[in-house]
């Protein structure tokens, strides 16, 4: 539990909204991160993510914005202000070709960008050093052009350039975006270990809602609204039977057999996951669970195998945005 | 206060000399471009060392001329017989007549005692290509009847002219002698001014005037018309504490400083292939790079400008083609409509020739007319690039 003293406010925002051109793009989202969170603001496409961090990492002027906003205790929109924040927080873009020089080494790169800090050669050498180990780059490429390093490496080295500068608060943009898929984890695994280890805030922008797993709390945007922003546990414990889920593989499962199930009085909710699977919610399920089975018997459905578990974070997201989806169609 | 404000200039200095140092590693990346720069110059004066011709100019030549037919002053003991100048303005009428030459101005010296002076004052800053001088007692020969004799003084620093003068002036006589009636016998003596002395290459001096400003200006083009735009993490660096100005300063002053060693290899290979300088070889080396400092000016405003390589390259060709046909290389200024001529005197080139020619042939100080439009061009387009710069928007 990490400590949630106001000294310890990394990240304050409060009745965020933010125009272009008289479009609202976000709107009213107010939260608060404390110092060595991870945070991963998730949301599809045009939810507002990215408009959020370019607010907090002063790339949108404050003309365009109004509400509360403190940056390590610093408001941004003023030149002298957004100066201070940006020796405070680190940026790891979502794309490396166009954020690193693909021609110098590892260790120029990052010494490229620690001048900036004012961190002398030395140092900065010393401190990518420490990081390329922490992030497992391999040594024989630290002078090689960065060009000829895989994809997941070119993430790490952006990683550690981020954290050059010892920043109070780094943001990834898509983190895992363009990694291999058996390499996202060994991403994510990594951002835990550098929290862990440097103490740093962090905000994840993402898609992969994988990256929910090591995330302290997650925020779930949709068209510029927050609609969640809590610890993964407690979003999922929000859901009938606290998110526990019961899975079955059903023979020749169609729209109809799917209908049918719905129609159970204590049906919360059903998704199909698979060909043959469904993952059905309902209403205390400790005591429901066998009329369930015995319901879906009596309708002639053929069950293959069934199992209990607890709905991970991506069910949760999924089943947020279509309830969200369905009030938004009622109201309409 | 004071201390932080020494604080944050040493923590800018830092950044900037940072900076410049990314620009030297990122230049290193493309070595071919660099080489490009450094050796193409030089090797080219090598090879137009041994070329002598020069391509010729277009007509009329601007010319003064000077009577000193009836003056008493320079021949006091033939003051009696000089005292007649009726030919004088029959001979200014045929230089009007021809078609070769253009009069800017006459002088009689009778009246003025420092025509030739004047007169070799518009010479030397280029108003005019020759000086006609209607010698003493020219009126009294030709009505006792003996050759005519016309004498002239002739701009040589462009060798080519050198002949067209001559044919220019001898027009001028053919019709002077047809409208008169007088004898054929006439005699053209020719006083070259700022020529190549004969131990010197003649036709790198030629060439070096029309081929050097073209090739500094273009090559300072090319290096820089990619430097921002191809530079794909100046989104990312702009999130840490460096300004877009520190950006580009550092650009302007590297490449500032590979200019500098571009002209000292131009100077060195044009010495070593035998390049007379009638001035100094400083301000020759001033006049070389204030024209490669326009040419990184213009680069780096296109390149600001520009939001793809393609477009850059576009713009660059565009616009390196008008600056290059108005430059005065192939149709005189003077010859160009009046909009054109005005538009032409804000293009950088238009003044790289004659400011090369200046310093080069004739000696003079390179802190004239034209070094001082190279300036203001290249410092308008500095903060034009500047401006441009801080409003092109960066997102990583």
């Amino acid at each position: 539990m990490k400590n949630k003293s106001p000294k310890n406010l990394v990240v304050n925002v409060k009745n965020l909204e933010v125009f272009f051109k008289k479009k609202q793009i976000i709107n009213n989202v107010s939260f608060q991160v404390y110092k060595g969170e991870i945070i991963g603001l998730f949301g599809i496409s045009g939810a507002g993510k990215t408009t959020i961090i370019r607010v907090l990492t002063c790339q949108i002027k404050k003309k365009h914005w109004k509400g509360i906003v403190t940056v390590t205790n610093i408001t941004p929109g003023k030149k002298q202000n957004n100066s201070k924040i940006l020796e405070k927080i680190g940026y790891v873009p979502q794309l490396e070709l166009l954020n690193l020089y693909y021609d110098l080494s590892p260790l120029v790169n990052v010494e490229i960008f620690a001048s900036n800090y004012g961190i002398k050669k030395d140092n900065a050498l010393k401190i990518a050093r420490d990081l390329f180990k922490i992030l497992d780059i391999p040594e024989d490429t630290w002078n090689n052009p960065l060009k000829n390093l895989s994809g997941g490496e070119k993430k790490r080295v952006s990683m550690a350039i981020g954290l050059i500068h010892k920043p109070s608060v780094l943001f990834l943009d898509e983190p895992t975006t363009g990694v291999d898929a058996n390499k996202r984890y060994d991403i994510l695994n990594y951002l835990k270990k550098l929290n862990r280890k440097l103490g740093t805030t962090m905000f994840i922008i993402t898609h992969d809602l994988e990256a929910a797993l090591v995330c302290d709390k997650t925020a779930i945007l949709r068209e510029g609204k927050l609609l969640e922003f809590d610890t993964p546990y407690k979003l999922i414990s929000s859901l009938a039977s606290d998110g526990q889920l019961v899975r079955f593989t059903i023979e020749n499962l169609d729209e109809k057999i799917i209908k049918k199930i719905k129609q159970y009085p204590l049906c919360k909710d059903i998704s199909r996951t698979g060909n043959n699977v469904i993952e059905v919610f309902i209403q205390d399920l400790e005591q429901n669970y066998s009329n369930l089975i015995e319901y879906i018997i009596n309708n002639n459905i053929k069950i293959i195998s069934m199992s209990r578990d607890i709905a991970n974070f991506r069910r949760y997201f999924q089943l947020r945005i279509k309830e969200e989806e369905e009030k938004e169609f009622k109201e309409k | 206060m004071q201390q932080n404000l020494r604080k944050k200039l040493k923590t800018q200095l830092f950044r900037i000399l940072k900076m410049i140092k990314k620009e030297f590693r990122l230049i290193k990346i493309d070595p071919w471009n660099l080489l490009i720069a450094l050796l193409i110059p030089p090797g080219i004066i090598l090879l137009f060392a041994f070329m002598t011709e020069e391509a010729g100019d277009p007509a009329p030549l601007p010319v003064i001329v000077v009577s000193n037919d009836s003056n008493t002053f320079i021949n006091p003991n033939n003051y009696t017989s000089s005292t007649w100048d009726n030919y004088t303005i029959p001979y200014l009428k045929a230089v009007n007549k021809s078609n070769l030459l253009d009069l800017k101005g006459y002088y009689n010296s009778t009246n003025e005692p420092y025509s030739m002076e004047m007169a070799r004052q518009e010479l030397l800053i280029g108003n005019i290509n020759t000086i006609i001088v209607i010698p003493i007692e020219f009126t009294e020969l030709l009505q006792l009847g003996y050759p005519g004799i016309i004498e002239c003084i002739i701009d040589s620093s462009r060798v080519s002219k050198i002949q067209d003068n001559i044919n220019a002036v001898y027009d001028s006589i053919q019709i002077f002698v047809r409208d008169n009636n007088l004898s054929p016998q006439f005699e053209l003596k020719v006083f070259e001014k700022f020529s190549v002395p004969s131990n010197y290459n003649l036709g790198l001096n030629a060439n070096f005037i029309k081929l050097l400003p073209l090739m500094v200006f273009g090559i300072a083009n090319v290096l820089t018309i990619l430097v921002i735009v191809k530079e794909n993490p100046i989104s990312r660096l702009l999130l840490t504490p460096v300004k877009k100005s520190e950006i580009l300063l550092s650009k302007y002053i590297t490449y500032s400083a590979v200019l500098l060693v571009q002209d000292l290899g131009i100077i060195s290979a044009a010495l070593a292939s035998g390049l007379y300088i009638r001035g100094s070889i400083f301000e020759l080396f001033g006049a070389i790079y204030i024209i490669g400092y326009s040419g990184i000016s213009m680069g780096l405003f296109i390149s600001s400008l520009s939001k793809s390589k393609t477009e850059a390259n576009q713009l660059f060709f565009a616009s390196f083609i008008i600056i290059i046909l108005l430059s005065g290389l192939f149709v005189p200024l003077g010859s160009m409509p009046i909009y054109l001529n005005l538009f032409a005197q804000i293009l950088p080139l238009s003044h790289a020739n004659p400011l090369v020619n200046s310093v080069l042939s004739k000696g003079n100080s390179i802190f004239e007319y034209h070094f001082y439009v190279l300036l203001f061009v290249s410092l308008a387009l500095n903060i034009i690039t500047f401006l441009v710069f801080y409003k092109r928007r960066y997102e990583v």
